[in-house]
């Protein structure tokens, strides 16, 4: 077993891609075990839930397998799912803001009572930006949340989503403006 | 309304100047734009461990569908070794019938060539399929699709003359096969004339269905 894991380390996505195109299906569990908790954390913040972001990811790696042989450089594959989950959030967001729409939510739910605790403050703060985010354009939320919360730069986030900087940067300002309005109470 | 924060604060925000570099009067500013993006959460996320059950459980019922096998087997290339047995003799025969053959082509005028896909002869699994692209300027162009697992290099188109226009045939398998042009090894073309799909990733590309009584568009 201990051989195995080690050949399963060593293999890159291009080999196990074409493994699994020849017929080797199993193989396909490396890649799975590889990428489902990379993308995780992007899927989590921009779907705002745990469990959501687990189907997303489930879906995206569902559909990779079947649509393997459209992978055109199977050595980028990670890129490639990424795009694919990419796709399923902005899908999944647009969905629910259909069925949102009529719930009417407002700001009032970010009013958070004047405590005196600091450390309470910041475990507030930090629930009150998850829903704030949410209340963003799903293109403002992704350049936040790939930019503050996995730490790429602009220009990394302009390779992996096909935007320019100069157009991040504009989401970006935008989503800080719409951050501090709907935050106002917790800052 | 809550005003908007100062370009300079903004910028603060994106890494591009300290909080000691704002002038002192929009340090205030500056601390409480930390403050907000300073609550993002970058604790790691960990899925359910049945993930990869469920994945792999989904995956096996597609690979054992008949559609997906044969849509698999159709776009997975393949290594194919030919062993011969021959006597030498009969290779200089063959030599000389090609040869002759070859001869009797040259000469024939060539058909204008028009953009796009056009079917010609091929065996009972295969049509030859050529590829015209009228790209004035190109260095280079290549056709690459579903039937060469998208490898950029495998089939270079050949410039006729200094038209601009660039073909290449191929002998490709009965079934439906996606594909683009890339020119000068980086930028993919859509074929202008031929349908395109939505690859599902914000890319286009070309379709071309072959069946024995040749390529359809």
């Amino acid at each position: 077993m201990g051989v195995l894991l080690g050949l399963e380390a060593e293999a890159t996505d291009a080999e196990v891609v074409r493994a699994v195109l020849a017929g080797d299906v199993e193989r396909y569990a490396v890649l799975v075990r590889r990428y489902r908790d990379r993308y995780a954390r992007y899927a989590s913040r921009m779907l705002g839930s745990r469990d959501v972001a687990e189907d997303a990811v489930q879906d995206a790696l569902v559909r990779a397998f079947d649509r393997l042989a459209d992978c055109r450089e199977p050595d980028k594959f990670a890129g490639w799912l990424f795009l694919i989950l990419r796709n399923r959030c902005f899908a999944e967001r647009r969905g629910r803001q259909r069925m949102e729409r009529s719930l009417d939510s407002t700001d009032e739910m970010f009013a958070a009572p004047d405590r005196p605790d600091g450390a309470y403050e910041q475990v507030e703060r930090a629930q009150a930006l998850e829903r704030a985010l949410q209340h963003l354009t799903p293109e403002q939320r992704e350049v936040f949340v790939l930019k503050h919360t996995e730490g790429l730069a602009y220009e990394e986030i302009a390779g992996v989503t096909g935007a320019t900087v100069a157009s991040l940067k504009m989401r970006m300002h935008r989503a800080y403006d719409r951050l501090r309005e709907l935050m106002k109470e917790h800052l | 309304m809550t005003q908007g924060y100062h370009p300079l604060v903004k910028r603060l925000l994106d890494g591009e100047l300290s909080l000691a570099e704002l002038p002192s009067e929009l340090r205030a500013e500056g601390a409480e734009a930390l403050r907000l993006v300073g609550a993002a959460d970058r604790s790691p996320v960990t899925l359910s461990s049945a993930l990869d059950e469920r994945v792999m459980g989904t995956v096996r019922r597609h690979a054992a569908s008949p559609g997906q096998r044969a849509w698999r087997w159709l776009n997975t290339p393949r290594n194919i070794e030919l062993r011969l047995r021959v006597r030498p003799w009969t290779v200089w025969a063959g030599a000389l019938a090609a040869a002759a053959a070859l001869a009797l082509l040259v000469g024939r005028p060539a058909p204008e060539p028009v953009p796009g896909a056009q079917a010609r002869g091929g065996t009972r699994d295969s049509v030859l399929v050529r590829f015209v692209l009228y790209a004035p300027g190109a260095r280079r162009v290549a056709v690459a699709g579903t039937f060469n697992q998208w490898d950029r290099a495998a089939a270079p188109l050949m410039p006729a003359g200094t038209s601009g226009v660039w073909t290449t045939t191929l002998a490709l398998p009965v079934g439906q096969h996606q594909y683009a042009f890339v020119v000068d090894g980086a930028r993919w073309v859509v074929d202008p004339g031929a349908p395109a799909v939505d690859d599902g990733f914000g890319r286009r590309n070309s379709v071309v269905a072959v069946t024995t009584q040749g390529a359809h568009l």
